[in-house]
């Protein structure tokens, strides 16, 4: 299993936290809160997506 | 403020005070387009379910001159285009595994096996990808696949077009008629989720005997996510109660043993985390519930409002009323099966029973059927409004 694939048991609304993508990404010259943002409603989306399937 | 945003006002204010358990100045009635309306369209069925265009549409010109106050939407759950990218299994849709004019029918299977439950409760979000998606999705088998990645595009692209469509259509309905929708956000008991696509009733009814410790872990692993599904995302709305049917908690599909056991305690946490968070639950207790309304009546005062559906009225009003919203009271086989006459009388019995004083809502006891007859269900409007000034 890579380092990616570990698994997250991320918190409700989440399916891969911001901490985990920008220890990934390292360094952050720009403004970590505005990607952070569009990350996390992404994300969030995702989430839901996933999880519409098993609330039937 | 024109006349429809008055309207739209009006019909708001009654919503928030019979939720409150207040008396408005009416009645408030409820009003949804089901699958009955397919019967005065000159469409199939199949058409309405996967043109979204043409359902909203119908929505729009039925939506002309009737006085109701809150608005259950229209005739379609789900968007089938999205299911058949997945290649899913979980449903059979008008058109795509049964006729063009027969209901959708849900195809429950053990989608979930035994041995699952560990890693399922582990990481919950993680084994819906890994797993489950793959089982429910003929398209997925073969995850990393060309087949696989194109119908995981197309259906997330579905979602969010489906999502936008609706939300457009809302948009419409509540600019051109100031109808008030009833719900935000969508959750259900936890063992419900566990028992309808996961472990599916077979397997769920089995686990109870087999591995009772699992079911419980199972319910508690999933209670924050049905928390989250329900508020539908930080700051979102609050004013208006999320959606929650409610299935194998209707009296018998456990005994009381098993309700007080694995039903109620995850569905009571998932309610009191809602609450925490300043939403409401719309309880849509389908079938019987007359055993529970004692337990029901534990959780905070107007956390819930409460569906009745068969759940005997006068019970559920001597327990739960004045502290909790009731909601419902007209036998959906009425609304198949009576006469506007007989919808009336019933409508006015069921106001003179249920709505004194006040924290009531009108509305079908359950889900309207496709056989439901057009004349009953304005029927029961039009009774609401000749029966229920306060």
């Amino acid at each position: 299993m890579s380092d990616k694939e570990k698994l997250l048991n991320p918190d409700p609304g989440v399916c891969v936290p911001w901490e985990v993508k920008v220890e990934e990404i390292g360094e952050f010259p720009g403004n970590e809160a505005i990607a952070k943002k569009e990350w996390e409603k992404l994300d969030d989306f995702a989430y839901n997506f996933i999880w519409f399937w098993a609330q039937r | 403020m024109n006349e429809t945003e008055k309207l739209y006002q009006k019909k708001l204010e009654r919503y928030m005070t019979a939720m409150d358990c207040g008396k408005p100045d009416v009645v408030p009635v409820t009003f949804g387009i089901g699958e009955w309306v397919v019967k005065y369209t000159g469409t199939t069925l199949q058409e309405i379910y996967y043109d979204l265009d043409k359902s909203n549409n119908i929505v729009n010109e039925m939506l002309k001159g009737l006085d109701f106050d809150i608005f259950k939407g229209g005739p379609c759950l789900w968007w089938p285009p999205m299911f058949d990218a997945m290649g899913s299994k979980l449903y059979k849709f008008p058109g795509m595994g049964v006729d063009e004019n027969s209901t959708f029918q849900f195809n429950e299977q053990e989608y979930m096996k035994a041995d699952d439950y560990d890693e399922f409760i582990a990481g919950p979000t993680e084994w819906l990808v890994n797993h489950f998606l793959p089982n429910i999705s003929t398209e997925l088998e073969n995850p990393g696949s060309y087949r696989s990645t194109v119908a995981l595009i197309k259906g997330a692209a579905a979602f969010a077009i489906s999502g936008g469509v609706m939300a457009a259509a809302w948009e419409k309905w509540t600019v051109e008629h100031g109808v008030v929708g009833q719900t935000t956000g969508f959750s259900k008991a936890p063992f419900d989720t566990l028992g309808d696509a996961l472990r599916g009733m077979k397997g769920v009814l089995l686990d109870l005997r087999r591995r009772p410790e699992k079911v419980i872990a199972a319910c508690a692993a999933i209670t924050p996510h049905n928390i989250n599904c329900g508020v539908a995302g930080s700051g979102a709305d609050t004013r208006f109660p999320c959606f929650a049917p409610l299935h194998r908690g209707a009296y018998p599909f456990l005994n009381p043993k098993q309700w007080d056991n694995f039903y109620w305690p995850s569905l009571k946490a998932n309610i009191e985390g809602l609450w925490a968070k300043g939403k409401r639950m719309l309880f849509y207790a389908e079938g019987d519930w007359t055993p529970y309304l004692e337990k029901i009546a534990e959780l905070p005062d107007k956390s819930i409002i409460f569906q009745i559906d068969t759940t005997d009225p006068k019970k559920a009003k001597e327990i739960l009323g004045g502290r909790f919203c009731l909601q419902g009271g007209v036998p959906t086989t009425l609304l198949t099966y009576g006469t506007p006459e007989k919808v009336k009388e019933h409508v006015k019995r069921t106001i003179d029973e249920l709505a004194g004083d006040g924290g009531f809502i009108l509305d079908a006891g359950g889900v309207v059927m496709g056989d439901a007859k057009q004349e009953n269900v304005i029927a029961m409007i039009e009774a609401a409004r000749e029966y229920g000034v306060y």
